[in-house]
């Protein structure tokens, strides 16, 4: 079902956007839709809700496409970021006070970094990101993960996994410091 | 905070990145990097370092609903082509408005105590009632289907890790689609997505699974159903 995302045809389909062109919009949809609803169902829990959040995530998309081009960034990564912040903002609305199941901690632990949906060129990417991830504590991998794929905060990362807010934290304040430098090298 | 120091700008990128700013914070650190280049470097710098976490998650290919409704939002949004067609039109019916809602106004004064304008009238959709057990809930919705309304009727026990989530069940073959999770007491009233409406309205049954606490984790039931009931479809 996945396609590889190819980020120069993102880009155009963007640049195309800003110039109020449907049919790019469609296509970036058809493209991108599906892998943006995956990342979404992930941090809110329930298809319906994710299914809204891709609505407001594409319409923020269309409206901001113009400005895109002038950030000299990377299309996926843009469109990565208005989904998840839209979708975690969502998120702390519905459900602030929810804790994590087991089953959902258990996750945090699988440590896939390379999706069906990546191509070559963020590929290296992901093979540093997972290298760097596991040279990690396995608490600070968790807390890490728990953060970026399901979009908790910080005090619901420390209700999760039964540890003081200050200790996770810190882990987190490490964990990407580790990864910073690790990536780097 | 001082944005001179690359290495707490650095901080602030990687806490935007990976999710962990409140709204209000995270606002100010995107018009940051609207004038500040550091900060909008180190920013897509992160964002491009954790972006495969983000593509490691299986994609969902959405329902074709969500797209139909995607481009009528679209098409409503301020300056778009549809949306300026409509301003036009409206422009061009002004006139006759104003000479029917004067006609109306004669109306309503001939008439007395007449009204014209109509309340809110529920339609019952189902009452809810586990197997050999007293009703729990009434489920009601507004004639375009764009509201609903359930009220609990019983004492609703339920571990506090667990909820009722309430689902349409479509007529023949299809997954059923969530509506929500249903109140332990009180009342509640929820907008339904348009996708949720054309379902409802549509369908022949709903269902009340048991699910985690705040809902199903898949979009799909996961856990046992303990109540199905037929949809009252108002003729």
């Amino acid at each position: 079902m996945a396609t590889a995302l190819d980020n120069a045809e993102l880009d155009e389909l963007l640049q195309r956007c800003a110039q109020q062109d449907r049919a790019a919009l469609q296509a970036l949809y058809t493209r991108a839709g599906p892998q943006l609803l995956g990342i979404l169902m992930r941090i809110l829990g329930s298809r319906a809700a994710a299914e809204d959040v891709l609505q407001d995530a594409f319409i923020r998309i269309w409206q901001q496409a113009g400005q895109f081009d002038q950030l000299k960034g990377r299309a996926l990564s843009w469109m990565v970021a208005i989904a998840r912040n839209r979708a975690i903002d969502v998120q702390r609305t519905l459900r602030p006070t929810v804790l994590l199941d087991v089953a959902e901690l258990a996750g945090a632990e699988q440590l896939q970094v390379e999706g069906p949906a990546e191509r070559s060129e963020s590929g290296a990417t992901g093979a540093a990101l997972r290298r760097c991830l596991e040279l990690l504590g396995a608490v600070q991998r968790q807390c890490l993960v728990l953060a970026y794929q399901q979009g908790l905060t910080q005090d619901r990362i420390a209700l999760a996994i039964g540890q003081p807010l200050g200790t996770v934290k810190s882990w987190v304040r490490r964990g990407l410091r580790s990864l910073k430098s690790c990536m780097e090298s | 905070m001082n944005y001179d120091r690359p290495d707490l700008l650095d901080r602030l990128a990687a806490d935007y990145a990976v999710g962990l700013l409140r709204h209000r914070a995270r606002a100010r650190f995107e018009r940051l990097c609207t004038r500040l280049a550091p900060a909008l470097n180190s920013r897509q710098r992160w964002e491009d370092r954790l972006l495969p976490l983000a593509l490691a998650v299986p994609p969902v290919m959405p329902a074709p609903a969500v797209w139909q409704q995607l481009q009528r939002r679209i098409d409503e949004l301020p300056g778009s082509a549809d949306a300026r067609r409509m301003d036009v039109s409206r422009h061009g019916a002004r006139r006759w408005w104003l000479a029917a809602a004067a006609s109306l106004v004669a109306v309503v004064l001939f008439v007395g105590r007449e009204t014209w304008w109509a309340p809110v009238t529920w339609q019952a959709v189902a009452v809810l009632e586990p197997a050999n057990q007293a009703p729990l809930w009434s489920v009601e919705r507004d004639p375009n289907g764009t509201l609903l309304s359930v009220h609990t009727l019983g004492t609703v026990t339920l571990a506090s890790s667990s909820s009722y989530e309430l689902w349409v069940l479509p007529r023949g073959a299809g997954n059923p689609v969530s509506l929500g999770l249903l109140p332990r007491h009180g009342s509640l009233q929820r907008t339904l997505t348009a996708a949720q409406r054309q379902y409802l309205l549509a369908g022949a049954q709903v269902a009340v699974s048991i699910e985690p606490s705040g809902g199903s984790p898949t979009g799909l039931p996961t856990g046992p159903v303990v109540i199905v009931a037929p949809i009252a479809h108002s003729s």
